[in-house]
């Protein structure tokens, strides 16, 4: 019945033609726009862009977040979602409150923090209250306050893929290795790690991908001092309208996520896993 | 280990949605400055966030925008999906990964791209580029969710209706439209979320009068401290708890998420 390919395409086609004419064309062409040189093409952009050592270090700080977001998420985010595979008379309240925060606007999610970590926050009213300190310590507009805000953004797309992944664990396969003598952490490394790799991968390469390239936080919760590649893009672009560098920013991005998502998936269908 | 696990799932749910009770609270300070805990109760923030001017222009415009995406990006990506599930045209797994693009590509570079070279080179508006900015970054999710909905639907009743004489397009009318239903109203409700929250791909989009309210909302907390952006916020956050409990109810939303 639905052999006729040339209906099959024509279904197809709106979607494609605007995806390739409205977003990969001129994505592409930004990007391209990055290995220009005066001469012709090549890699001066690049070169000049990480000349500057205020480049380097927000490149860095992006990656080591991206990395301090993703392991920390991962190692709650298991124990999380132990639990709540655990609690199955509970499961669908618990996974809807996951998915809940999912949906509301970050700059809300993200300005709770503000509240929180604010010069007159909860945090420094407590700690000037107590006369644990005499004037409000400057928790906004630091590393700290960016890797709080993230996590608390990504967290649930690390949590919701596990619980995916533990849920399709066959019953029987951990009550085995414990007869079989096991500990709690042979279990965890031997039996459950390997059989959920799947959903630790599709988790880490959402938050590692979504840290990468987060916009809202950075700019909310480091303001213009302690910036992060997206930030670092804003601010070149708005400030010194000076595009080579958020062409190299650009590209230096989508290549990050695209590596992270092929090199996850390569490791999520290696051996073992199946 | 179950106690650990309890008291690790209590904490974290705490973290999650504790920061969502108290920026509420916060919202309804009787201060002039943003604190916690807040100076008194009262709704004059609350009330002020509807009389900000700026506020009601981005809101409507956001509004508009995600109802606006969200339907196109359904009108032209259920059809996609239903070719790619059921007919495999040719180079399907290359339109795949074309279709599924925008995902992958952070939506500052696409706000960016959008603006140098359609918007100046081209003379596009602001908000025609926004619109077609939006419409391609809600592509994926509708075509992703839709196919999961067809692939859990059987191709026989389509071919029973076929034999049975109905055209093709009456087929899918009366007989797909009908059954995939709730997982295009998942789409729209939850393409239509991540427009009105979406902030990086509306970035370099905003021109004079034009702005989403996201946008709006960071450019006014850069120069104000006072409750207002809290009371806002708790309100955005009001406003997704109730459409997420509806569709919940409705649709079973969290299973197309």
């Amino acid at each position: 019945m639905f052999q006729d390919r040339r209906l099959g395409l024509a279904l197809l086609a709106p979607a494609t033609l605007f995806i390739l004419l409205g977003f990969l064309l001129p994505v592409a062409i930004l990007l391209s726009g990055a290995f220009q040189t005066p001469e012709g093409w090549g890699f001066s952009s690049f070169t000049e862009f990480f000349a500057k050592p205020l480049h380097r270090e927000v490149f860095w700080r992006t990656f080591r977040l991206g990395l301090y977001v993703t392991a920390i998420s991962a190692v709650i985010g298991y124990a999380v979602a132990l639990s709540i595979v655990d609690a199955s008379d509970r499961k669908g309240q618990l996974v809807a409150t996951l998915v809940l925060p999912l949906m509301i606007s970050p700059v809300a999610r993200t300005y709770a923090w503000v509240v929180i970590l604010g010069k007159t926050g909860i945090v420094n009213q407590f700690l000037t209250g107590t006369g644990i300190l005499d004037t409000p310590a400057r928790i906004l507009f630091s590393e700290t306050a960016i890797f709080i805000g993230l996590i608390q953004l990504f967290f649930p797309l690390m949590v919701l893929p596990l619980i995916s992944a533990l849920e399709n664990l066959p019953r029987d396969v951990v009550p085995a290795a414990r007869m079989l003598g096991a500990n709690w952490l042979q279990v965890f490394w031997k039996v459950i790690l390997p059989l959920t790799r799947e959903g630790l991968v599709v988790g880490g390469t959402l938050v590692f991908v979504g840290s990468l390239t987060a916009y809202v936080t950075p700019a909310i919760l480091g303001g213009s001092k302690v910036l992060m590649l997206e930030t670092l893009l804003y601010q070149r672009v708005s400030v010194a309208n000076d595009f080579a560098a958020a062409g190299v920013i650009a590209v230096i991005l989508i290549v990050m996520s695209i590596v992270t998502n092929v090199v996850l998936k390569r490791l999520a269908t290696r051996k073992g896993g199946k | 280990m179950r106690l650990a696990g309890q008291t690790i799932l209590f904490l974290v749910l705490a973290f999650l949605i504790g920061p969502f009770i108290l920026i509420c609270v916060a919202g309804l300070s009787g201060g002039e400055t943003l604190a916690f805990p807040p100076e008194g109760l009262s709704l004059r923030w609350v009330a002020r966030v509807f009389e900000v001017e700026s506020f009601r222009a981005t809101f409507a415009v956001s509004i508009t925008l995600g109802i606006g995406a969200t339907l196109l990006a359904l009108l032209i990506g259920v059809p996609a999906a239903y070719g790619l599930e059921r007919y495999n045209p040719p180079g399907a797994n290359v339109i795949r990964n074309v279709l599924s693009s925008p995902i992958i590509v952070p939506g500052i570079i696409v706000g960016l791209a959008l603006l140098r070279h359609l918007v100046i080179p081209l003379g596009v508006g602001i908000l025609p580029a926004l619109f077609i900015g939006h419409t391609a970054l809600l592509i994926p999710y509708a075509v992703r969710i839709v196919s999961g909905s067809l692939v859990n639907l059987r191709v026989d009743i389509e071919e029973a209706a076929v034999l049975l004489g109905a055209s093709r397009l009456q087929s899918f009318t009366k007989v797909v439209l009908p059954n995939i239903r709730n997982g295009i109203m998942a789409a729209f409700i939850i393409g239509f979320i991540t427009s009105f929250n979406q902030v990086p791909v509306s970035l370099f989009l905003t021109g004079p009068g034009v702005s989403t309210l996201p946008i709006d909302m960071m450019a006014y907390m850069e120069f104000n401290y006072d409750p207002s952006i809290a009371a806002l916020s708790g309100l955005l956050a009001l406003m997704s708890l109730v459409i997420v409990l509806v569709a919940e109810k409705l649709l079973g939303l969290s299973r197309y998420v």
